[in-house]
């Protein structure tokens, strides 16, 4: 066809299911972060207490001597412990911009003209920052548990401990559901992604800082419910089959985190819109 | 008559603002943005939890609904008002406001400029463009200074009487936590304010600072430690920094038995040196470097 005609003709290329949208989406924001040499410096920090793990399980498996090193299901508990620092970051990193730096730039708009829902758009933005969370969490604690079958050579520990496997993931999925679902309701309130960083960062620590005052002050910690951190902690601990580590009961920290997801779906249910009524 | 060898007189040429009437000017103009800006919302909510906290508290005590004695992890404690207030100082202010405070608004001295596309309007002034940084530092300051410094003498009058607690004695502590407050707040400034004048994405790296570096070096033993601020504020907080009494801190306490705090005079050195030359520094950056805004 003649590169000046420019007259309408119909669109002759290959037709995506509806509802399949949301994957392109996320697919660009994953190439676009990749890209970026700051966040995969980001990145490798967060694998590096795998790396470090994986060698004390090398080590416990080879020598005898060493087997203080062994893991054990409090082992993966402290592993998710320390990885949340690096949740933090990553959900900072990526989650304050993606819809805050649409609604700056006026592309929600943009985005919604398009046959693409307003579900499909979250979804999209949504898996950005879901896909990189799982990166920290989910996958190098389920690629500790399979090295340490193949550095000991033995299923006993994985079998001895089977419930590790749905644990780790129902665990990492909560996480992760939290952490996205809150950073992209903030980020869909603001036009600014640096204010939106601030807001996540000060929610959770200030919300830990109160626990902790009102934990000193009672001695008692019947309101680990108020952080969102020690919420999740006391979740992890049962999901884990440890003890809970606060007083407060654990599904008051269950209905927490609920209540905090479908406040955030709320909140993007009716920021994201194409059009903005303003009255 | 003047003598013919003499040389012709320059064209006269406006003088332009000395550099602290430059500071000065800026100070003016970014004062009222930054006080009647959304901002002051995040810090009010920053600043206004303490105060919340510290009036539950108070209703607690009067409704007779709160306890002076407990235990944690099976150690008695037995818990006052001015206990409280130096848990709060601690655990809100120095290790949560202050910082917080001074990543967001240092990181953005610049950054807000640059992302707002602005700068080139502030840099086309006839003023020296290290001014237009310290004019914005120092109203950060006096903004957040108005701010905190408020929310702490409240928070004092409301907790210490508590359980017991006399707000005579416990009066120079407070006069010494508000010049401590001060200083971190200038001091964090000064160094997110150079980080933001540095990196391309200045708040990743303040809150790695403040909540991934900070917290991990200052329990390690040697001198990594120094590479912190919080490491020099310690040396002048009147109250005691409370543990959690756990394995971690009885293994800490083992780690940390040869380790000696620094003193007033090494504190307030080694703060006075991260304020001088992180500004100095930023300063240096500002004026040095070529900001290409993105289209």
């Amino acid at each position: 066809m003649p590169i000046h005609d420019q007259s309408y003709r119909r669109y002759a290329g290959p037709r995506n299911e509806p509802g399949s949208a949301w994957l392109v989406i996320a697919a660009a924001g994953i190439r676009t972060l990749l890209g970026r040499k700051l966040f995969l410096a980001v990145m490798l920090a967060a694998w590096g207490q795998f790396f470090v793990r994986a060698v004390m399980f090398y080590l416990s498996a080879n020598f005898p001597t060493l087997n203080v090193l062994a893991p054990s299901v409090e082992t993966f508990r402290q592993f998710f412990d320390i990885q949340e620092i690096f949740v933090l970051f990553v959900t900072v990193y990526v989650g304050s911009g993606l819809i805050a730096n649409d609604r700056r730039s006026n592309a929600l708009q943009i985005y919604l003209s398009k046959p693409l829902s307003r579900v499909e758009y979250v979804a999209g933005k949504l898996g950005i920052l879901a896909f990189f969370l799982l990166m920290v969490t989910l996958v190098p604690a389920l690629a500790l548990l399979l090295l340490e079958a193949m550095f000991s050579a033995s299923l006993a520990f994985l079998l001895d401990n089977l419930f590790l496997v749905p644990a780790i993931a129902l665990y990492a999925l909560m996480e992760v559901s939290l952490a996205s679902f809150t950073m992209l309701a903030l980020s869909s309130l603001s036009t600014s992604a640096r204010y939106t960083a601030m807001l996540y960062a000060g929610a959770l620590f200030f919300t830990a800082a109160v626990f902790g005052i009102l934990r000193g002050a009672t001695a008692s910690s019947m309101l680990a419910w108020l952080s969102l951190r020690a919420n999740v902690e006391q979740i992890g601990d049962v999901i884990f089959r440890l003890p809970p580590r606060f007083e407060s009961p654990w599904p008051a920290s269950a209905l927490v985190v609920l209540l905090l997801i479908g406040l955030s779906a709320l909140v993007l249910e009716r920021r994201v819109r194409g059009v903005e009524v303003v009255t | 008559m003047s003598s013919p060898h003499e040389p012709p007189p320059s064209p006269s040429r406006p003088d332009g603002p000395s550099f602290l009437g430059s500071v000065a000017r800026i100070y003016d103009l970014s004062f009222g943005q930054m006080l009647w800006s959304r901002r002051t919302v995040f810090m009010v909510l920053v600043v206004g939890g303490p105060v919340a906290v510290a009036l539950i508290l108070r209703l607690l005590v009067s409704m007779d609904l709160f306890d002076a004695g407990g235990e944690i992890d099976g150690r008695p404690v037995n818990i006052d008002g001015p206990v409280i207030f130096g848990l709060m100082i601690w655990g809100f202010y120095l290790s949560f406001s202050v910082p917080l405070l001074g990543v967001f608004y240092g990181t953005s001295l610049i950054a807000d400029e640059v992302e707002d596309r602005t700068i080139t309007y502030l840099f086309t002034r006839p003023v020296p463009r290290g001014a237009v940084l310290v004019g914005k530092y120092l109203a950060y300051l006096v903004c957040a200074g108005l701010l905190v410094l408020p929310s702490v003498v409240l928070v004092f009058f409301l907790v210490v009487p508590l359980l017991g607690g006399s707000v005579g004695a416990g009066f120079p502590d407070l006069l010494k936590d508000l010049a401590l407050l001060a200083v971190g707040l200038a001091v964090y400034g000064a160094l997110f304010a150079l980080v933001g004048a540095l990196f391309k994405r200045p708040l990743l790296t303040g809150l790695v600072f403040i909540f991934g570096w900070e917290p991990v070096v200052i329990v390690v033993p040697g001198y990594m430690k120094r590479f912190t601020v919080s490491y020099y504020l310690q040396g002048l907080v009147p109250h005691a920094m409370p543990e959690d009494g756990g394995v971690t801190s009885l293994v800490l306490r083992v780690l940390q038995a040869n380790e000696i705090l620094p003193s007033a005079t090494v504190g307030l050195v080694g703060l006075a040196v991260i304020v001088i030359g992180g500004l100095a520094l930023a300063v240096r950056l500002v004026e040095r470097r070529e900001y290409v805004l993105e289209q």
